[in-house]
């Protein structure tokens, strides 16, 4: 990390990928993603870390990316959705949410899904109340939580299986 | 179309291929990929951001808006009320609503003025800098207060606070009562609302080549979105051009707010010739837009010694705060939904939507029902209980059946299921013996109650307001199925279902088929409320495949040399019935009719027959058909904190066919969660008119660990004749009972009838206290 002229360069990890980038020293990492790289599924629900809409994963863990300013990523690791599956190679936590029936909107889903996968790579067995906890800090109005609670634990049965991966 | 052929046809049916099954979501995979695009991601790179300068106080003259220093920070514009090239004028039910106000504020938090800025930085600070001047005029806040004032009018070309009167009369309530054995009054309360989609509300507008312009937004009604958009910009409806993308979430609001949003961000960018993009801050969703309107419902209810209804005389009052917007229409299902999925001969029913200098009102599922349904079930239980029976019984004793009249005289035919459905859910959730064993106990710090309510919605507008299902199904030349509706997605579903009705009768598989809508482009197809984006939307695409069923029938007997009833089209495959093996693939069938000159697109135009309805006696045919849900409902109170837990939601319901139970499923999951805070939590509180928590940390909508446990639903398919395979509407169903369910269980657990929604801890603790369940200090 390093100011210059008109901002701070910003040296992180993206979905894998290094990234190098100047940015406003008070800009949010939820305005780095989204104004200055264009990482749409990172989603703005309420700029006051009510809601969890524009969680991300830095270093593996959930952030709502809306509290965190962008020169905090500088070194570390950062993962949205894009870095997790796409439609061809999709992850068992994106598998399961389709086929339980866990997207309405889909407004909440990428977060939804990043702090399912979050859990799952620290817990690969959690019961029903652990998934409950993890996913509190993400709102759903749509879907009342029952079936994302389900595909959760859905992706963990086949992962812990082995069906997948 | 003829109905009875229809319903013939789909009662003859014995199996379906697509209809009927959990035929995953066609815009899953966008969506959990992070492909799928919601408004805000629509921002093109010279757009200026538009932000609002809201009123701070609840009532006042506008006296001079003062840009100047707002001005002169930059490249900023400010538009007024003065700026409207068209019409100022963005009331849905009554001409009451201004874009912006141009003599003066109703509420805390309307609107004034627009600023747009090329970074959205300078257009917060802009907002902030322009400085209005009011002369301030006295407000009323509370409904009932306001109904009896003419001195303080929030309309003054009105003349008085009351915006609509509404009326059911039915039979004699007066020789009801006198006959009736017993008879129960109380009265009941509501709060306010909030939508809380994730997504807020917002619109991209782009000026086009024509003088015209196109808007993305998150809406519920593009075609309305046009007109509205339109009329302010003095526009040629065909020069607005509106598309939804993904919308995250809706539930009602934005059916009211999208043509405002919109009509917003297109005024800006007419004026600039620029790009505009207007999106809602979390704040501004929760003071700036239409809410569920609060209530008072006095309810009086006689029935004879063995339970029978005999009379029910209502009183509703809907709290529209500032402006009318749906509020008569909203009234007007209120009113004719008083009285319950039940048999009521003797009824009584007026409505009052009245004026106050608060945030105003407007579509939110359930749509008015909500609230008479709270206390209709209330009264129930409590006439029960004077009466000696159980909650079960009583309800089995009343309800609605084919050949049943509801309280406006409608005459029900068929597709009344509701008998069945509670017969069953008493029987699955052994509801008796729960309800007399948490009766009898009544111990403990923590006390368990089980509680029933039941609730019909009517599918469709109301009384004899026209309803039409529109849309357009095109084969392209290498088989795949376009369906053009007007009907939005919106989070519930809508265009699986629509691309499960076309692929079953056309006979391919579902993923050959793309939904276009949401798009001022598609046919005008209503809108996407009232519980018909499936059912009532469905008809169109049903109507336009079918026509197109019958072109390919024909062209394959061509090929088949069979006749074309002999022919079978099944999973992608033209056959004769009688030798299957001997088929033409589905490309191949296209492209051969598209050689032999048959048209391959086709509009499927359907107009809902509607009987009459006398608007003087509030008597007549009030909707097409009606669905039905019954929830039960398992609570654990406790005592010393007055905190409800709902442990468990069993729902039943009767909407006709269930065109994909994983969908509805989830419409059923999610409603009751919102019924759940509407009856526990959600909570809007005000001071002066001012909004004091306009936000996730002090407004509770629930978590993953407030929700209850909901089992697999009961499902009635009580078909509906002139439904897509006999579907009826889903999406507002269960909302509907679950504050009454919730409440009868908590009277179950605790003895104790709470008569004000929502119940907070505080205010259960407080009534449990008063009554002497918990001692008190």
């Amino acid at each position: 990390m390093r100011a210059g002229g008109g901002g701070i360069v910003v040296r992180f990890t993206l979905n894998g990928r290094e990234v190098e980038v100047t940015t406003r020293p008070n800009a949010t990492l939820l305005d780095l993603l989204r104004n200055e790289l264009k990482i749409l599924s990172v989603r703005r629900g309420c700029e006051t870390g009510e809601c969890g809409m524009c969680t991300v994963l830095v270093d593996g863990l959930p952030v709502r990316s809306c509290l965190m300013l962008a020169p905090q990523v500088d070194g570390r690791s950062v993962t949205t959705v894009e870095g997790v599956g796409d439609p061809e190679r999709l992850h068992p936590v994106q598998e399961a949410f389709v086929e339980a029936g866990a997207v309405q909107c889909g407004f909440c889903t990428p977060a939804m899904v990043l702090t399912a996968k979050a859990l799952l790579d620290r817990d690969p067995n959690p019961d029903e109340r652990t998934v409950r906890e993890a996913i509190l800090g993400v709102l759903c109005r749509c879907t009342g939580y029952a079936k994302i609670v389900r595909a959760v634990r859905l992706a963990a049965e086949r992962v812990a299986g082995g069906v997948r991966e | 179309m003829s109905s009875s052929s229809v319903l013939e046809e789909i009662r003859r049916a014995e199996e379906f291929l697509v209809v009927g099954k959990g035929v995953w979501r066609i815009d899953a995979l966008d969506k959990v990929t992070g492909r799928a695009r919601f408004t805000s991601d629509f921002v093109l790179k010279d757009a200026l951001h538009v932000r609002l300068v809201k009123s701070p106080i609840p009532h006042g003259r506008i006296i001079e808006i003062d840009a100047e220093r707002a001005l002169g920070l930059g490249p900023v514009r400010v538009f007024t009320a003065a700026d409207i090239p068209g019409e100022n004028q963005v009331g849905y039910a009554l001409p009451d609503q201004p874009l912006l106000p141009a003599d003066k504020v109703r509420y805390v938090g309307e609107p004034v003025a627009l600023v747009a800025a090329p970074d959205e930085d300078l257009a917060e600070k802009a907002a902030e800098l322009v400085e209005v001047r009011y002369e301030e005029l006295p407000a009323v806040f509370d409904p009932l207060e306001a109904m009896e004032r003419s001195d303080v009018l929030v309309h003054e070309d009105r003349g008085t606070n009351i915006a609509e009167m509404t009326r059911v009369r039915k039979g004699n309530v007066e020789r009801g009562f006198e006959e009736s054995d017993v008879v129960v009054e109380n009265t009941y309360r509501t709060g306010h609302q909030e939508h809380a989609p994730l997504e807020t509300e917002g619109a991209v507008a782009i000026p086009d080549t024509q003088g015209g312009v196109t808007v993305i937004a998150s809406i519920q009604y593009p075609h309305l979105c046009q007109r509205i958009t339109a009329r302010v910009l003095g526009l040629p409806h065909s020069m607005v051009r509106v598309i939804q993308p993904y919308v995250g979430g809706g539930f009602g609001g934005k059916d009211d707010m999208g043509p405002v949003v919109s009509a917003m961000a297109a005024l800006v960018a007419f004026k600039t010739g620029k790009p505009a993009v207007l999106v809602y801050s979390r704040r501004d969703s929760f003071t700036s837009t239409c809410k569920r309107d609060p209530s008072v419902v006095r309810y009086k209810t006689g029935a004879t010694r063995d339970g029978r209804l005999k009379a029910i005389e209502v009183q509703i009052i809907l709290d529209s705060g500032a402006y009318a917007n749906r509020g008569p229409y909203v009234l007007w299902r209120a009113t004719m939904h008083a009285g319950g999925p039940y048999e009521v001969p003797n009824a009584k029913v007026d409505g009052f939507l009245v004026y106050t200098n608060k945030v105003f009102e407007g579509s939110f599922r359930g749509f008015g029902n909500p609230q008479v349904q709270f206390a209709a079930e209330s009264q129930l239980d409590e006439l029960a209980e004077r009466l000696g029976m159980d909650p079960l019984e009583i309800r089995l004793k009343n309800l609605l059946r084919p050949g049943s009249r509801t309280i406006t005289d409608q005459l029900l035919e068929s597709s009344v299921g509701i008998y069945e459905a509670v017969k069953l859910l008493g029987e699955k959730t052994g509801f008796r013996a729960k309800w007399r064993e948490y009766r009898r106990e009544r111990a403990g710090r923590v006390r368990r109650g089980i509680g029933i309510a039941c609730g019909y919605h009517g599918i469709s507008t109301s009384r004899g307001v026209p309803d039409w299902s529109n849309a357009t199904v095109i084969l392209g030349r290498d088989g795949s199925v376009t369906v053009e509706t007007g009907i939005c997605e919106i989070g519930q579903g809508s265009w699986t279902a629509h691309a499960q009705i076309a692929a079953e009768v056309l006979g391919v598989p579902v993923e050959r088929v793309k939904v276009v809508g949401g798009t001022s482009d598609a046919p005008d197809t209503g809108a996407t409320h009232a519980s018909r984006g499936s059912s009532i939307g469905g008809i169109g695409v049903y109507v336009a495949a079918k026509r197109l069923r019958e072109r390919l029938a024909e062209a394959a007997a061509r090929l088949l040399e069979c006749d074309p009833s002999d022919v079978e089209i099944r999973e992608g495959r033209a056959f004769r019935r009688d030798s299957p093996d001997d088929y033409v693939e589905w490309e191949e069938l296209v492209q051969a009719a598209y050689s032999m000159g048959y048209e391959m697109s086709a509009t499927g135009y359907f107009f809902l027959p509607k009987g009459k309805f006398d608007m003087e006696r509030g008597l007549g045919y009030a909707y097409p058909a009606f669905s039905y849900i019954a929830n039960v409902a398992e609570v654990e109170v406790d005592l010393e904190t007055g905190k409800v837990r709902v442990v468990r939601v069993w729902p039943a319901l009767a909407a006709g066919r269930i065109l994909n139970p994983v969908l509805v499923e989830g419409q059923i999951e999610g409603a009751i969660a919102q019924g759940m805070g509407y009856a526990l939590t959600e909570e809007l509180k005000f001071e002066d008119g001012r909004m004091l928590n306009p936000n996730f940390t002090d407004y509770l909508i629930p978590t993953s660990l407030d929700v209850p446990e909901v089992e697999a639903p009961i499902y009635v398919e009580d078909l509906y004749e002139y439904g897509p395979f006999g579907a009826k509407g889903v999406g507002e169903m269960a909302l509907i009972p679950t504050p009454a369910a919730i409440m009868n269980a908590v009277k179950n657990a605790t003895g104790v009838r709470i008569t004000e929604i929502p119940a907070t801890p505080e205010k259960v603790y407080f009534h449990l206290k008063e009554a002497g369940v918990v001692a008190g200090e």
